[in-house]
């Protein structure tokens, strides 16, 4: 019996998961953005967010441009790392056949 | 953790990943306005050096100008859009097309070389066609590609024209590739970047 693949919490959260993916496609994004592509609220964002970069998945810079202020996320090494652990375990939960309920 | 998840939900997971990484790829600025605010500065330049007595400055101040708007109105949309190696990559092309080409046709109108309006139709068409058609390579965006080919034959056109004829071209490839395309494009790109997937935790 093969040993079933531990998924990372701090990953698999439905809006962290988004988080992640929308930043491994970009260089960078703005808090703003992020808002309008999840559809979350800034509180439950800046959350989960906080979440990512305690784990060291994500880095931000904050600054100021034209008066109002920027905060900049972006993926990590961990972060790209940790998606690709997610996904790979993932697929191997869903090719172990029709598991369902584990 | 893994023990239990429904295959739905896991899969529900592998298309969340899948649309949101599509999601941030394919998502670019909408230049549309950059277009039409181009394309009317080349109108502005045109009539100024066209009517005006002091028309050796006409080109050089309305392409800085334009410049420094773009810039100014680039950067106080920066923050609504994610930097992408994409948007970089055609940044790249029209950022190196306009120095390349303010740098030549200062040069040459310093120089006292651009007496010929069919010279300065022809490098302009051909260089904005380079631009229009490496952009659409990699936006694999078919209708700007239509842009570089009306610019490539405006390029080759003008060639075999009178002068006035060859700014007759000019201003109708203008007309066509700058500001009837950057209508469409600020049109089109409107509706285009809004998000699809609600991903709530």
């Amino acid at each position: 019996m093969p040993e079933l693949p531990e998924l990372d919490p701090v990953v698999h959260g439905r809006l962290r998961l988004a988080l992640l993916s929308l930043l491994s496609g970009v260089d960078q994004a703005e808090f703003t953005w992020l808002r309008a592509r999840t559809e979350s609220t800034d509180g439950n964002l800046g959350a989960q967010l906080l979440k990512l970069e305690q784990a060291g998945y994500v880095t931000v810079e904050k600054k100021f441009v034209s008066r109002k202020p920027q905060s900049l996320y972006r993926i990590t090494e961990a972060g790209r790392h940790a998606l690709a652990e997610y996904v790979r375990s993932l697929k191997q939960l869903l090719s172990l056949g029709p598991p369902v309920e584990l | 953790m893994s023990d239990h998840l429904s295959e739905q939900e896991l899969r529900e997971r592998l298309n969340l990943i899948e649309s949101m990484i599509a999601e941030g790829r394919r998502h670019t600025q909408n230049w549309g306005w950059a277009f039409i605010l181009w394309g009317v500065a080349y109108y502005v330049a045109m009539g100024w050096s066209a009517w005006s007595s002091s028309s050796w400055w006409a080109w050089p101040v309305t392409m800085v100008a334009a410049a420094g708007i773009t810039i100014a109105i680039a950067s106080s949309k920066a923050g609504d859009h994610p930097r992408t190696t994409l948007g970089r990559g055609v940044g790249s092309i029209w950022i190196a097309s306009g120095v390349s080409m303010f740098v030549l046709f200062l040069a040459l109108s310093m120089s006292g070389r651009l007496t010929d309006p069919r010279l300065f139709a022809a490098i302009a068409s051909a260089m904005l066609g380079t631009a229009n058609g490496a952009s659409a390579i990699l936006l694999r965006w078919r209708l700007q590609m239509g842009c570089a080919i009306v610019w490539w034959a405006a390029a080759v056109a003008v060639c075999f024209v009178t002068g006035t004829q060859s700014i007759v071209v000019f201003l109708l490839a203008i007309f066509l590739c700058q500001i009837v395309f950057g209508i469409y494009g600020a049109i089109a790109g409107a509706g285009k970047n809004k998000p699809r997937i609600p991903a709530h935790a």
